[in-house]
């Protein structure tokens, strides 16, 4: 006969608050097999844990139900102190009466407590009938993957890499850098971005741990924590980067112009270019859907002689490039090429995307004149499309007024609910670096609020106003485009109570931060959940930041949500750490809640194989003619797809057997 | 002005806004995006979209009901294109209407397009009309409600049974 | 769509019936069979029953709705304020199924059904979209080469653009009437206040001199960055406003100069051949020089 004892959580208010915690402790007491029911303010307490632990060391129970709040985040709480006294840690069993039941019904508390009882009594049900588990151990690949090359993934690559881990840093760009070699300077001490980044972007380039990736992107991962297997797709550059010397003579000599993405579309670039001046690896890529096949050069095309010159007709690339890295009669693939690495940790810094500016009717985005803040970065940057110099697209004259206009996008029903949390930081940098170096322009800032939490935020931010810089308090609703291509804000001095207009040269807006248009087959890829707001879902806010769902896989930088460089690096750093736990332990556990195959019930009929979401069931012949079905336990996940599919119930899922569920079918009915 | 003691503020004018059309008036975060571009606050009115609402969230009534702002809304609906909380600011507008209207809060002059309303089924209506009609080469009256005896016992039916009725407007 | 409900409102028929009679000039020489909406009433204005009580209001525009629908037709209504208060209407009702059953309920006391497959168009909707610029092209006699227009779309058919058939590309930056006039020939800058409200409307008879305000912004605005022959709108309210305070000010000594106005399918109808003294012939603000200009020899096509 099990002795059960049964633990009931008042969780502060949380449960106590609604559920009459008293009257289900007294409910317990009836339930067969319950020996002791008890209560506690926090069971998760020292005081409350010790509770059990005595009627453990007693020797008063010998399996332990809590009825408290997720076993997400609290099962291992509980079971530690099993196994702390010598209790196996599987005859544990966790009610929730707080998530399913006093936070649902928070207006019924009569209801409320009628339904904490049936799951109490449910979960003992089960706790009668819980059989002892032995957890089992995999060794762990001790090497990791960083996806995404911004100033997050570099820092959580260095990290690892310098704790002696092999790392494989995979970017989707030519380059490493991310956003921040976009920026100008960087807020809240103005130091610019390329010369605090590049030194850490060589760093990355040409560490002895770190294998770089660029151009690549992940085509499959499979696997589990410790163990897993990546295939990596190398883009096709067509450019020998053995040979390249990032020389640039080959975007000189193309005569494609489509849009530079590093410039945020101000300028062009050739359909052969380099990603930007201190890019890391500096090495040229042809960009093929853009390349109009010079000369009739298609790749793989066969060399024609010249009639009249008797020399090799050649695309200007392959003719500018003074290292022979562009041959345009090889073969390429244009899939390019598939690398398998295997890793025991990955983390995901893919960074985010800033809205477009067309989204914003209301606000002229037709006017060349109206800029995205991203936009505004490469224009006052040294190595933007003006080298630095402060001019309007439309007509390159010196603007004399600018508007700036926050929360275009963000904050806003329409588009997208949440603060993006840098802009106004970044357009106060804006008009500051700008004011600095033209004391004469006249700049406005329309905020509905301005939000400068952090360390000496606030300081540089009133900093702004006493430069001269005008702020105003109130969203900016319209802009009317008007002769000379100047722009007439519409906005609202709420302060003053009043309308205003500003006849601004150029509008500055801080359009949102958010992940990019492709992001959901990356996510299934990995197995991982976007939140709400779009971005990735961390394990828990508070307290797992850096984890998500899937063990083994970490996160870091503005992918989990919006942040600025210092954020980001701090969560880098973070992830980083994390993702080295398992990597230095050198083994993981596996969960002994899997599913098992009883080898003298399986019939053979492979019905379960093609079910397993996870892969984890393969048909093994015994003998030549009777296949039987096996699972491998690191990469099952205990679903349990497969143990309700069996025809010849020859599945079992530990921690879930047929008559655990059953009898917790039973006390729920009864 | 004297300072305004929020908390002895009678907030019932929120539920009546809500009653009226003007569910969005909790949402407002007053960011001033209607204000902006609203013509009754570039016209100068005082009591434009964003000062309205601020005026009823915090529950004042008396020193609003008879400001005839609201009257000049528009109904443009400029400020439902842009507020960023969907607030529906011109439907807030048009409660604030109603319930003056209800409380006969509101211009004489409104009530003789209303009384025309009623009477022929058109607000406006001026018998100088046949005579422009005929001059341009049309009937002196077109074949709307204003010569359709059916259709204007329609139109009293609609407005005598509606609580439009009970005014004594009509 | 070859024929469609004409829904005249109040102002058209009464104030400026020379727009009455342009619609019947030129739909029908357009291809587009124009049907009357027997019986129809105010649309209700927004100032009438929207301003006491939204059933009142949905029962009278669905009123007028079911006109068409029991003639198989859409309706084509030639006023911006009846085009916003019956397409917001329509998309409460057909939105709302708590609003559409007391529609029912108080239509059914006077016999009548809403059954929602009526579509609700503005006039320059039916031009832009059903008629077309290709058919206009062809049908026009006079051109308006080197006449410049200020176009005036107002605020009605731009928003709230969600309850609208027709959507501008950018309702802020609207195009529709800008192409229908430069069919015609004639030249349509982009001025800057272009999206302004004119004032017209319950502003106008809440408060005349804000209203008037509103509307000398918008004239100065034209008249200092474009300079246009003529404004030409697609709302009756806007045409009455832009022609009637023009006058006002005028007298005043607010303003100096005057720009005649008219309303598009006045002066389509002009440039398709028809008698100005049907299809413009009433107006505060004189526009007698225009016309005989635009319907001059000199700019016959042939
Ligand atoms: C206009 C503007 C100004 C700013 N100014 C400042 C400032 O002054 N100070 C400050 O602290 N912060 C500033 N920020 C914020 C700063 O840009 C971010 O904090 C920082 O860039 C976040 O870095 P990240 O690595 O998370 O993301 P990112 O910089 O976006 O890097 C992500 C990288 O991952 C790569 N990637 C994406 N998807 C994949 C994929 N599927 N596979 C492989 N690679 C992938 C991308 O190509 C990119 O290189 C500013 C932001 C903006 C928009
Ligand atoms: S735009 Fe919306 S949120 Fe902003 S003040 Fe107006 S109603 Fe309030
Ligand atoms: S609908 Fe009324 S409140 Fe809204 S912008 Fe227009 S005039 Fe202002």
């Amino acid at each position: 006969m099990a002795k059960v004892g049964v633990y009931v959580c008042h969780c502060g208010s949380n449960i106590g608050g609604v559920v009459d915690v008293e009257a289900v402790c007294k409910h317990a007491e009836t339930l067969p097999d319950v020996v002791v029911s008890r209560q506690n303010l926090f069971m998760c307490s020292d005081p409350g844990q010790e509770i059990i632990r005595q009627d453990i060391i007693g020797g008063v129970v010998d399996k332990v139900v809590v009825a408290a709040c997720t076993p997400r985040t609290h099962e291992p709480i509980f079971r530690k102190v099993l196994e702390g006294e010598g209790l196996n840690k599987y005859l544990f069993e966790m009610a929730n009466i707080r998530d399913q039941d006093s936070w649902v019904h928070a207006n019924d508390k009569e209801g409320a407590t009628a339904k904490a009882k049936q799951i109490v009594a449910s979960a003992v049900a089960k706790a009668r009938n819980l059989l002892p588990l032995e957890d089992k151990y995999v060794d762990v690949t001790k090497a990791a993957l960083v996806i995404g090359g911004g100033v997050a993934g570099i820092f959580s690559a260095l990290d690892l890499a310098n704790m002696g881990n092999k790392v494989y840093l995979i970017e989707k760009e030519p380059s490493i850098g991310g956003v921040m070699a976009q920026l100008d300077k960087t807020f809240p001490t103005n130091d610019c971005s390329a010369c605090i980044l590049t030194p850490v972007m060589v760093d990355a380039g040409t560490h002895p741990n770190i294998e770089l990736l660029t151009y690549s992107e992940i085509d499959a991962v499979e696997g589990y924590i410790g163990n897993f297997d990546v295939k990596i797709r190398r883009k096709q550059a067509y450019v020998d980067w053995e040979k390249c010397t990032g020389c640039g003579a080959c975007a000189d000599a193309c005569p494609v112009r489509t849009p530079n993405e590093f410039n945020a579309g101000l300028d062009n670039r050739g359909a052969a270019f380099i990603h930007f001046p201190q890019a890391v690896p500096k090495k040229a890529v042809i960009d093929m859907p853009n390349c109009i096949n010079c000369g009739g050069r298609t790749i793989g095309s066969e060399q024609k002689i010249s009639k009249k010159t008797g020399k090799p007709i050649l695309a200007p690339c392959e003719r500018a490039c003074p290292a022979g890295a562009i041959d345009r009669s090889k073969v390429a693939d244009p899939n390019g090429e598939i690398i398998d690495v295997k890793v025991g940790a990955i983390i995901v810094a893919t960074g985010y995307k800033v809205m477009d500016k067309d989204k914003f009717k209301n606000l002229a985005p037709d006017s060349p004149n109206v800029l995205t803040a991203l936009q505004l970065e490469r224009l006052i940057s040294a190595t933007g499309p003006t080298g630095g110099q402060f001019l309007r697209p439309s007509d390159m004259k010196k603007p004399h007024t600018v508007s700036f206009l926050s929360c275009i996008g963000s904050r806003d029903e329409r588009h997208h609910t949440y603060c993006s949390r840098v802009c106004c930081m970044y357009m106060i940098k804006q008009a500051k670096l700008l004011k600095e170096k033209y004391p004469d322009l006249e700049i406005y800032m329309h905020f509905m609020d301005v939000r400068t939490p952090g360390k000496d935020f606030d300081e540089y931010y009133t900093g702004a106003i006493d430069m001269g810089i005008n702020i105003i308090r109130g969203r900016v609703g319209g802009i009317d485009m008007l002769p000379g291509d100047k722009l007439r804000v519409m906005g609202f001095d709420a302060d003053l109570a009043s309308n205003i207009e500003i006849d601004a040269d150029l509008v500055v807006m801080a359009t949102a931060i958010e992940l990019q248009d492709d992001i959901k087959p990356f996510a299934q890829k990995l197995s991982l959940t976007l939140d709400g707001s779009g971005f990735f879902k961390e394990l828990h806010p508070k307290l797992k930041p850096v984890e998500t769902p899937v063990e083994g896989i970490f996160l870091a930088g503005c992918c989990q949500g919006p942040k600025d460089i210092p954020d980001t690096v701090a969560q880098a750093k973070g992830a980083a750490a994390a993702a080295a736990v398992p990597l230095a332990q050198g083994r993981v556990k596996v969960n002994p809640t899997i599913s098992e195959i009883d080898r003298e019930k399986c019939s053979g009929c492979g019905i379960c194989e093609p079910l397993c979401p996870y892969g984890a069931i393969s048909m093994i012949a015994t003998d030549a003619a009777h296949p039987r079905a096996r699972i491998e336990m690191t990469q099952c996940k205990g679903c349990g797809v497969c143990t309700t599919a069996c025809p010849s119930t020859a599945i079992m899922l530990h921690g879930y057997t047929e008559n655990q569920i059953m009898a917790q079918i039973f006390a729920l009915t009864a | 002005m004297a300072a305004i003691n929020l908390t002895k503020m009678d907030k019932e004018i929120i539920q009546k806004i809500i009653d009226h059309g003007g569910k969005g008036i909790t949402k407002c975060i007053q960011c001033n995006a209607c204000a902006s571009v609203c013509p009754v606050a570039k016209a100068g009115f005082p009591l434009y979209g964003r000062l309205l609402f601020r005026k009823i969230q915090t529950g004042h009534f008396e020193e609003i009901i008879e400001d005839s702002s609201s009257w000049a809304c528009q109904a443009c609906n400029r400020c439902t294109e842009i507020c960023p909380r969907d607030a529906k600011p011109f439907e807030i507008v048009f409660a604030f209407r109603r319930i003056q209207a209800n409380e006969l809060a509101i211009s004489t002059s409104a009530f003789t397009p209303l009384m025309n309303l009623h009477a022929t089924g058109h607000a406006v209506y001026s018998e100088a009309s046949k005579e422009l009609r005929q001059k341009v080469g049309l009937p002196a009256v077109p074949v709307t409600s204003i010569a359709n005896e059916k259709a204007q016992e329609e139109i009293r039916t609609l407005l005598d049974n509606s609580p439009m009725g009970e005014l004594g407007i009509f | 769509m070859e024929k469609c409900g004409i829904y005249l409102g109040c102002n058209i028929p009464f104030r400026a019936p020379d727009i009455e009679h342009s619609f019947y000039k030129v739909f029908p020489a357009l291809g587009m069979e124009i049907v009357d909406m027997e019986g129809a009433t105010c649309c209700p204005a927004w100032g009438t029953a929207p301003s006491f009580d939204i059933d009142t209001w949905l029962a009278v525009s669905g009123r007028n709705i079911t006109i068409a629908e029991d003639k198989n037709v859409d309706i084509m209504t030639g006023c911006n304020s009846c085009f916003g208060v019956m397409s917001e209407a329509k998309h409460l009702i057909d939105h709302d199924p708590a609003r559409k059953k007391t529609v029912d309920k108080n239509l059914a006391l006077i016999d009548r059904k809403y059954k929602g497959d009526s579509e609700i168009y503005h006039v320059s909707h039916v031009l832009y979209k059903n008629i077309g610029i290709e058919k206009i092209r062809e049908n026009v006699k006079y051109t308006l080469k080197q006449l410049k227009i200020a176009v005036q779309p107002g605020c009605h058919i731009l928003w709230p653009s969600e309850v609208m058939a027709v959507k501008e590309k950018n309702s802020f930056f609207p195009t529709i009437l800008k192409e229908l006039c430069e069919v015609l020939g004639a030249e349509v800058p982009h001025y800057s206040k272009l999206n302004a409200c004119c004032g017209m409307g319950a502003m106008r008879s809440t408060d005349q001199v804000r209203s008037i305000g509103l509307v000398k912004e918008k004239l100065v605005n034209m008249k200092e960055e474009i300079a246009p022959d003529m404004i030409v709108t697609t709302c009756s309210s806007c045409y009455l406003q832009f022609d009637g305070a023009q006058k006002i000010l005028k007298e005043k000594g607010e303003i100096d100069f005057e720009i005649p106005v008219f309303y598009y399918t006045q002066l389509l109808a002009l440039c398709m051949g028809f008698d100005p003294k049907n299809v413009a012939a009433i107006s505060e603000t004189p526009r007698d020089a225009i016309i005989q200009k635009i319907q001059s020899e000199a700019r016959l096509l042939n």
